[in-house]
């Protein structure tokens, strides 16, 4: 409860100075809208943001859970040698350099609008840091521990489900922690094309000049990205709370 | 000069023109999409003959030129009679000098092999891609039923999906997309947005109302220029095409002569860029009944004709 | 008793000839020919980037050699080996008893089999009480034992020791000396133990290797005068002295 409190503690001052700011004129409200006003906003279009919300959600969770399980997939494929990772490690950087918006026609043609684009949008934004943190995870084996393995004769495959991913894991989580908030940002670019959720409510608002919507929708987001990122700690205290540094005390 | 907070921030653009009056200051003029022929006439302009140092920053998707010379990062912007109506009842206090587009160059466009004579037939089926936000698609909400065809998001431009798919409709500038499509092999029909009664000036040269008070000579002398530069590009589009091309190199230049020939229409009047408090007042009014605005403004703040 | 009398089985445990291992342009390991016995607690010293633990790798098979032979008993086969690493060396994320059972999970024994041979092994060590335990909860010492219950699991009949008490205290150190020696002449295999500690070779060991510098030659090879069963007092005792200075004259020699 100590560590919402504290978390909550600058968003409120910040948004009490803003508001303040733009009261007396110092920020202009066309550019920077008074947050009761955009908490007027999602009280009044609650029916409308709220269904919008789901959607959102909906895309970057259905996203996340595709690169998080193709990201782990990929990075042990990587992972099987050298040669592999030179030959295809480069295809994945494509995966975090490619703007969304320049395949955009090709992504609503092969997925269609609606949600489908929206979790294709998800995917690709948010895969790359799982892959690059798995492998990394993967690769950084202890050696001592990997001799270990070679005394026994541990076949590769006992190698890497008993020793090289189990010891990956704090590293996965990490790459976990940070796909998360990008899968909701490739969803919202995602509703730029695919025409729902949060993303449409912004596109829309945006050409009405109602900034006041379009921070309700952006608050909303990031109230999102947040859940995301707090799902993501309480799956890490599960797993490392016995043995990794990080979720001890 | 009045120091109150509440133009202070205001004065900071002003005061930096009012230290340059009397000498070519530089001025930025920003656009609200890439150099094309809609834009023609700015490019053709000679300003320094008129004693100005005009810097034109050519914009893209969602450029907030409202925003822009509301907050002074650009001294002029291009905008559209809509928006500046809705930013003015924002306090964004733009005023409008110029209007190129005397019609509204916006529309519908549909594959002419569907036989289809007027928007109301678009809307029987198939798929709309069309910036919902925008007034004109509202008005079509009110007045038509939608409940048979697919509305998606505006495709910015972006012909794939419109030249894969026979059924797929899509918002237009009258004078750029039919062309494109015409050129990939696909005959359009295409429905003004102007012939079912909304037709706001576009493509406006506006400035900030305060720039305006300060410094009227300055907008004289940017209006006046602007106006002989259109002149200039109706008559021959050539080399200003050519400037434009060289900043927005993936079209081909072809496109920009038929482009600009297929404009001049829309454009000419006399004198150029004029605009009327009455259509002001019309606009207005569909605004207010959009809820676009919370009520009619004095519209002649919102204009001045120099 | 003493060394001379005890019914030791003379015949060869491992037999190294012409042993000779480079790193890039480093000979770390030069000729080296050397022949261990079966049931022989061998010390090997030296100091420190000697290649002495380059050596013991080759021993265990976990690095390759040049040139030269390693012969194992009986002749073929490899001798069933295990090593005890220099750090513990646990799986954070297993138990006590999961770390000490994993090389018979490695090499296929069934579950409840090797969760109790782990069992009876960490008791050996006196650890029955810490079995659920994770290795983040347990102190440097504990940890070595767990390292060397591991090490034991599978019966091994040459134990292979890298320096693996030189982070420890020095209680817990003698602690666990004498707890090595007493599961050595429990379980008569062939230990060799790798240590820059002359006080450590000289408790542990009935025969005392110390290599030189670089290259790995044999400076001194001895058969410590002790008695067989040794508590802490021995080091206090003159013979102990004895080959305390001994050792310590041939690891101070010049190359």
């Amino acid at each position: 409860m100590r560590k919402t409190v504290s978390a909550a503690i600058p968003f409120v001052v910040v948004t009490l100075l803003v508001e303040g700011l733009v009261r007396a004129g110092w920020i202009q409200a066309f550019l920077v809208p008074p947050p009761s006003a955009v908490f007027q906003t999602i009280l009044r279009d609650w029916p409308e943001l709220s269904e919008a919300f789901a959607k959102t959600s909906a895309g970057a969770i259905l996203g996340f859970l595709l690169s998080s399980l193709a990201g782990v997939a990929i990075a042990v494929f990587l992972s099987s040698s050298r040669r592999v990772q030179d030959a295809f490690y480069p295809y994945a950087v494509f995966f975090q350099t490619v703007p969304i918006i320049a395949i955009a026609p090709l992504l609503v043609i092969w997925f269609g609008y609606g949600l489908r684009t929206v979790v294709a949008s998800a995917f690709i934004a948010s895969i790359f840091p799982v892959i690059a943190n798995t492998l990394d995870g993967i690769l950084s084996t202890d050696p001592a521990l990997r001799d270990l393995f070679r005394l026994y004769r541990a076949s590769p495959a006992a190698t890497l489900w008993k020793l090289r991913f189990p010891a990956a894991l704090p590293q996965i989580l990490t790459g976990l922690r940070i796909a998360g908030g990008l899968a909701v940002i490739g969803a919202i670019v995602g509703e730029f094309l695919g025409g729902q959720g949060l993303g449409s409510v912004i596109d829309i608002a945006r050409t009405q000049q109602r900034t006041d919507k379009v921070f309700a929708a952006v608050l909303l987001a990031s109230v999102l990205g947040l859940a995301l990122f707090g799902l993501i700690n309480i799956v890490s205290r599960l797993v490392l709370r016995s043995w990794h540094v990080s979720e001890q005390s | 000069m009045n120091l109150d907070r509440r133009s202070f921030l205001k004065t900071i653009p002003a005061a930096g023109l009012l230290a340059g009056c009397g000498k070519a200051s530089k001025i930025r003029l920003a656009l609200n999409w890439k150099p094309d022929p809609e834009f023609g006439g700015f490019y053709a302009a000679d300003f320094s003959k008129h004693g100005l140092d005009v810097e034109i920053l050519p914009g893209g998707a969602g450029t907030p030129t409202v925003q822009m010379i509301g907050a002074g990062s650009a001294e002029f912007g291009i905008v559209a009679a809509d928006d500046a109506l809705v930013a003015r009842a924002q306090k964004n206090d733009i005023v409008a000098l110029f209007a190129v587009f005397q019609t509204n160059p916006m529309g519908i466009m549909a594959h002419a092999s569907r036989k289809l004579k007027s928007i109301e037939d678009v809307l029987k089926g198939g798929t709309l891609a069309m910036q919902s936000g925008l007034p004109y698609a509202r008005i079509l909400r009110k007045k038509f039923a939608f409940d048979r065809v697919k509305v998606v998001p505006s495709t910015g431009g972006d012909l794939t999906s419109f030249l894969k798919d026979e059924n797929f409709a899509q918002q237009c500038f009258v004078m750029d997309e039919p062309l494109h499509a015409k050129r990939q092999g696909v005959e359009v029909t295409v429905f003004p947005v102007s012939d079912m009664g909304y037709n706001p000036y576009t493509t406006m040269l506006a400035v900030n109302g305060e720039t305006l008070r300060k410094n009227p000579d300055l907008a004289k002398n940017m209006v006046d220029a602007v106006r002989e530069g259109w002149r200039t590009y109706l008559d021959n589009p050539a080399s200003a095409n050519a400037r434009m091309h060289a900043l927005n190199p993936t079209v081909e230049l072809e496109s920009f002569a038929e482009s600009a020939v297929a404009q001049r229409s829309l454009i000419e009047a006399n004198p150029l860029g004029k605009m009327t408090r009455e259509r002001w007042e019309t606009l207005a009014a569909q605004l207010k009944e959009l809820g676009d605005i919370p009520q009619v403004p004095p519209v002649e703040q919102a204009f001045r004709d120099l | 008793m003493t060394e001379a009398s005890i019914a030791a089985d003379r015949s060869v445990a491992l037999r190294l000839s012409g042993i000779r291992r480079a790193f890039t342009d480093l000979v770390v390991i030069d000729d080296l020919t050397l022949d261990v016995a079966a049931g022989e607690f061998l010390a090997i010293l030296g100091p420190s980037g000697c290649g002495k633990s380059t050596l013991l790798r080759v021993i265990a098979g976990l690095i390759s050699i040049d040139s030269g032979t390693l012969d194992a008993e009986p002749s073929g086969a490899k001798l069933q080996t295990a090593f005890v690493f220099q750090d513990a060396n646990l799986l954070p994320w297993l138990t006590v008893l999961e770390n000490a059972a994993l090389p018979l999970e490695l090499t296929g024994v069934g579950g409840a089999e090797r969760l109790a041979i782990a069992s009876r092994v960490l008791a050996e060590v006196g650890l029955s009480d810490a079995e659920s335990r994770y290795p983040a909860q347990l102190s440097g010492g504990m940890r070595m034992r767990v390292s060397l219950a591991r090490a034991l699991v599978t019966e091994p009949r040459l134990l292979l020791l890298d320096e693996p008490f030189a982070a420890l205290d020095e209680i817990t150190r003698f602690r666990l000396e004498v707890r090595l020696r007493d599961l050595w002449i429990e379980r008569g295999m062939t230990v060799i133990f790798v240590t820059h500690s002359i006080t450590e070779a000289a408790f542990l060991a009935n025969r005392a290797v110390v290599l030189t510098r670089r290259g790995c030659h044999i400076r001194l090879d001895r058969r410590l005068a002790l008695p067989q069963v040794r508590d802490n007092q021995v080091r206090l005792s003159a013979p102990f002295a004895d080959e305390m200075k001994l050792l310590l004259g041939a690891m101070e020699e010049e190359d």
